[in-house]
């Protein structure tokens, strides 16, 4: 099956103490390899003012993480590690390889027309060539 | 379409035929010159251009939070295309990306009192 691509973020609470922190990001490493999965980054984002306060905290420790598998079971087994674990306060996955996917799209896409006509060349059939397709566009 | 406007609103070259090459665009399914044609029909609006057409983004991050925050009001609300001049596919992409970011308290659902 085709590899799936998420992002995942979790707020931990600011009084969790550095070393908790990479016990719960070694915990989830973990997990998502005995579910053959993988973790592909995991970024600390830091201390965080929140836009809204949670379990009336007002700043979060952020951690981003990036995660690759094949099928969804990695995802419902971090999420029930995340639920479970106290210092997690809130947390959101993301699934983004679609998205990834037709952003490859547009982009090559945007590259081949780019190639095409260089600037706006309207329907002209007749053969505008690359660099004074500005000129053509301005004679019409 | 989204690339198709930008330059178009970037080159001030042909000024007398610019009838032609906005109905281009339209013919090819494109998004359709909208605020030219208001302009012309009632009176001269300052012009307002899609930011993430300008910047010609595929993608509309959710983690960027600073990106996000200017099209949001005070109270938290989205703000509408009108408000923003934001293309339609991209306002579509933005407001997936606005949800994501209220999601993981990036940006505020409501403003707190």
């Amino acid at each position: 099956m085709e590899e799936r691509q998420y992002d995942l973020i979790f707020i931990l609470r600011p009084d969790t103490p550095e070393a908790e922190i990479d016990k719960v990001i070694a915990t989830l490493e973990h997990a998502a390899a005995e579910k053959g999965g993988k973790i592909e980054k995991s970024e600390k984002w830091g201390r965080k003012r929140m836009a809204y306060r949670v379990q009336k905290l007002r700043e979060g420790f952020y951690v981003y993480m990036v995660v690759k598998s094949a099928h969804g079971e990695v995802v419902k087994e971090l999420e029930r590690r995340l639920k479970v674990s106290d210092p997690v306060m809130k947390y959101l996955t993301v699934r983004l390889d679609e998205e990834l996917k037709r952003q490859e799209k547009l982009k090559r896409r945007r590259e081949r027309r780019a190639a095409r006509r260089p600037r706006k060349a309207a329907p002209v059939p007749a053969a505008a060539p690359p660099p004074p397709g500005e000129q053509a566009a301005a004679t019409r | 379409m989204a690339d198709e406007r930008a330059p178009q609103q970037q080159s001030p070259a042909p000024p007398g035929p610019s009838g032609p090459p906005s109905s281009g665009p339209r013919a090819q399914g494109g998004r359709p010159g909208g605020p030219a044609k208001r302009g012309k029909r009632s009176f001269v609006r300052r012009k307002k251009v899609c930011r993430f057409c300008v910047d010609k983004s595929d993608y509309i991050d959710y983690k960027k939070a600073e990106i996000l925050a200017p099209f949001i009001q005070e109270r938290g609300k989205i703000l509408p295309r009108r408000m923003t001049g934001t293309c339609a596919r991209h306002q579509r992409w933005l407001t997936v990306a606005i949800k994501r970011a209220q999601n993981i308290a990036l940006l505020p659902f409501a403003a707190e009192l």
